[in-house]
């Protein structure tokens, strides 16, 4: 999986490539804890190119919007492929984290 | 000539999560099935594999874990076999998770996805194997 990320203003934008799982999400929990320890306090998460997530991806998107809410930050996603969006539908993540269907209408609300 | 069966073994490795997404799509391609189906179907292998990798094994030994698939009149079965300790995931009760999703069990939340995106999940013990035989039924086209 490659992971993208840019800044815009004081906005970290996260593009995610390839698939989420077991194997692949250390990574991204890497640098989404760097980024909060560096002080970024708003997240958006590009899932446009992200062909595959698991639970294990789930988790690292939980463990990001817990520990941003602590520092009154916020993460929202976007750009999601129907199935996928299914799958945070499922969770029930999607009663507790904002989905939108664009980046631009993501930084407008983030 | 559409393949309407695969066998894939795997070793009890993480880093097989891998091979296991391209020979799902592979087979997924060769029986003309939907994005969203191939999709689902290695979810749900994917979630029973990093199960057993994780929590399957008391010993530090190489073990296989065998992914078994066939297709045939719009229904796709799919065996996972694993010689680790005994589990019934099948039997793990996960219909609560929605009330408490942020505190959910470790394999909990792997579980419940398995049996939402599943049509059946059946469990054996069998031989000193975990059998877990899950059912899909294709759309109609």
């Amino acid at each position: 999986m490659d992971i993208i990320e840019t800044q815009k203003e004081n906005i970290s934008i996260f593009k995610l490539n390839g698939r989420l799982d077991s194997n692949t999400s250390p990574a991204l929990e890497k640098k989404l804890v760097s980024a909060i320890e560096n002080g970024i306090r708003s997240m958006v998460i590009d899932f446009e190119n992200l062909d595959y997530i698991s639970s294990a991806g789930l988790r690292i998107i939980l463990k990001t919007t817990k520990d941003l809410k602590r520092t009154d930050g916020h993460i929202v996603l976007c750009a999601m492929q129907d199935y996928v969006k299914e799958v945070f539908e499922i969770s029930g993540f999607d009663t507790f984290l904002p989905i939108f269907s664009t980046v631009d209408e993501a930084l407008a609300k983030v | 000539m559409s393949r309407k069966s695969v066998s894939i073994k795997l070793k009890n490795r993480i880093s097989e999560l891998e091979r296991l997404g391209q020979k799902l799509q592979a087979f997924g391609e060769d029986i003309g099935l939907s994005k969203k189906c191939v999709f689902q179907i290695n979810l749900a292998v994917d979630e029973l594999f990093t199960n057993i990798v994780k929590y399957g094994f008391a010993d530090d030994s190489r073990h296989y874990v065998r992914v078994a698939l066939s297709h045939a009149d719009g229904k796709i079965s799919i065996r996972v076999e694993d010689d680790g300790i005994p589990f019934d995931a099948a039997a793990k009760h996960t219909s609560e998770l929605k009330d408490h999703i942020e505190d959910c069990k470790i394999g909990g939340l792997g579980l419940h996805l398995v049996k939402r995106i599943m049509d059946g999940i059946e469990y054996q013990r069998c031989g000193g194997k975990n059998v877990i035989t899950l059912t899909k039924y294709t759309p109609q086209t």
